[in-house]
């Protein structure tokens, strides 16, 4: 084996990623996500078998709906918990399943290590997410039958559905960074990934230098339609899409960063886990 | 840092206030080193620390020259097969090999082959697209072994490899052992059973309570116990004679007749023992058979320095 260092290094990130897809996409425990994300779908579903002959007939609020679900139950509940359940699983789950060794034994820095299972993470976590919001989106418009289906394949309506999509992918970057490192630092990180979905939620009620600490008002700040938020909320104003970019990216970078750098110092005491 | 030796410089482990290992000075030379010590003594702490599975407390650990914070270069020279009997989930006996291979950055073709060779090696070709999770005991500690050895390391760290063989089995693996440590590598092997240890080890390090007890080749770790005389079994003709001469050194301790055995002979200085049992055999005319060290075994020995046995027996 005569290759280049950075070829290896590449060969071993895609490894890892595929690794992690498979295991995030068919294992057993995908289960939970699966179940999760069948929430809203089943939820659509209900609505439109039960949805009354005056509303179906009327297509004019599905995308007004549609951005009511996306922001208070798709990102901030259904996208959340999914990435919590596949990111801190990335190396909780193998520390529990008392199998990190192998990869631990192999020639592979920790930092292409975390790299490697990060990128599979944001892989599988958007592929199951942004498949369940683009069902979603359709089963929306779809009880409203013509008027609803010229809805949704209109310029607006594609053009929506690409902004929530890339919504979804930014939030599986930067909660999967952020789950990722939890996985690493603490035994049970369900407790700070509840912590923090509270932080997210209260969100609209911090001020506006409160705000700029929470991933969701970056991630909004992509919706194509606007939700109100309730009297409460303490409005500031809305982040242009390139800082947001920069933030959601940065922030990313750096907790993948300060991961690998736990990483570095990971050892193998599964009686201690 | 010495290139071609496992070092430890005063390292010590503590698992919070627990004790792993203390202040272990130790330096490991190629060939087949048996790590010996009852359960808990640390042998796993001890091969962990050599593998970068754990990070020492305190001091230094090298292994050919490559701090174990460097995984990317220790693992192309360290296969490590562990205790641990878990396996990814769904994974065969193939794809796990092949898995480890493409994280070492072989490509495809090379992977498959060198996963084939190892399956071939430790005896699992039937069995490769198998899961893992329904290979018998034997099969797992097969697969690991295989998993340690597929990237042609040059040091291999084994702990407890023969746990869960059958006798065939057990006897296989020791060839192979013998095999890679003859081709010039490290091999060592950790076990709680001392008989095995004595068949298939060059040198050994003893360990108990997390020091380092002995450690090197078994007659000269034998040798250096003054405390006990040194045992010599005499199969010869006319042993009673030979017992009545040998009382006469002063430093023959004990000669025993043991039935079916021969004569059994305690002495504090094995050198003069040596010589005059020569002459003593020229003056009586004894037909001698064999004359062996009778205490000479990894047993006897951690006998002597730790007091007390080894609880695993000799399964």
């Amino acid at each position: 084996m005569t290759n280049s260092k950075p070829l290896v290094q590449r060969r071993q990130v895609l490894t890892l990623a595929r690794h992690e897809v498979g295991r995030s996409l068919f294992s057993r425990r995908s289960l939970a996500v699966y179940l999760l994300v069948g929430m809203p779908l089943a939820l659509m579903l209900l609505r439109a078998l039960f949805m009354p002959g005056s509303m179906r007939a009327d297509a004019t609020h599905a995308t007004t709906e549609f951005a009511e679900v996306f922001h208070f139950f798709l990102l901030r509940f259904v996208v959340f918990f999914a990435n919590a359940m596949i990111f801190v699983r990335l190396f909780r789950g193998e520390i529990l399943e008392k199998s990190l060794h192998y990869t631990l034994l192999a020639p592979l820095s920790r930092t292409v290590l975390v790299i490697g299972k990060y990128l599979g993470g944001v892989v599988s976590a958007s592929l199951i997410l942004v498949l369940t919001t683009t069902l979603t989106y359709i089963l929306v418009f779809l009880p409203h039958g013509a008027a609803g289906v010229q809805l949704l394949l209109s310029g607006s309506g594609i053009a929506n559905l690409a902004s929530y999509l890339l919504i979804v992918v930014l939030a599986c970057f930067a909660y999967g960074a952020l789950f990722m490192l939890a996985g690493l630092f603490f035994k049970n990180p369900m407790v700070p990934a509840i912590l923090f979905l509270g932080w997210e939620t209260l969100t609209p009620f911090l001020p506006a230098f409160l705000k700029v600490l929470s991933f969701v008002h970056y991630l909004v700040s992509f919706a194509p339609v606007p939700v109100s938020l309730g009297a409460f909320a303490l409005l500031a104003r809305p982040v242009s899409w390139w800082i947001a970019l920069l933030a959601l990216f940065t922030t990313s970078a750096l907790l993948v960063f300060v991961a690998s750098r736990v990483a570095r110092h990971l050892e193998v005491t599964y009686s201690a886990d | 840092m010495s290139p071609d030796h496992i070092l430890f410089r005063n390292v010590s482990k503590f698992y919070g206030e627990v004790l792993g290992v203390n202040k272990v000075n130790l330096e490991v030379a190629s060939g087949l080193t048996g790590l010996v010590g009852p359960n808990g003594s640390g042998k796993s702490t001890l091969m962990h620390l050599m593998t970068g599975l754990l990070r020492p407390s305190r001091g230094e650990v090298s292994v050919l020259g490559i701090s174990p914070d460097h995984p990317e270069e220790l693992f192309r020279k360290v296969g490590y097969c562990t205790q641990y009997d878990n396996f990814p989930n769904g994974s065969t006996g193939l794809s796990f090999l092949q898995f480890a291979l493409a994280l070492h950055g072989y490509q495809k073709s090379e992977a498959d082959e060198r996963a084939w060779a190892a399956l071939a090696r430790v005896g699992l070709t039937d069995a490769a697209n198998r899961r893992i999770a329904g290979y018998s005991k034997g099969m797992r500690q097969r697969i690991k072994l295989a998993h340690a050895h597929c990237h042609d390391p040059q040091i291999l760290v084994l702990d407890e490899p023969l746990n869960g063989l059958d006798p065939m089995g057990r006897a296989e693996m020791i060839d192979l052992f013998t095999e890679l440590a003859k081709e010039g590598r490290h091999v060592i092997v950790s076990s709680h059973i001392l008989h095995e240890v004595d068949v298939i080890s060059d040198g050994v390090i003893m360990i108990h309570g997390g020091a380092i007890v002995a450690e090197g080749e078994i007659r000269e770790v034998r040798g250096e116990i003054t405390s006990h005389p040194i045992q010599v079994l005499i199969r010869c003709d006319r042993p009673h004679t030979v017992a009545s001469r040998l009382f006469e050194l002063e430093h023959i301790v004990e000669a025993r007749v043991v039935e079916d055995e021969g004569l059994l002979v305690s002495t504090r200085d094995a050198p003069d023992f040596f010589n005059k049992f020569n002459r003593i055999v020229i003056d009586t005319g004894v037909v001698v058979e064999t004359v062996a060290p009778a205490d000479e075994s990894v047993h006897a020995v951690y006998d002597y320095l730790i007091g007390e046995g080894l609880g695993g027996g000799s399964a």
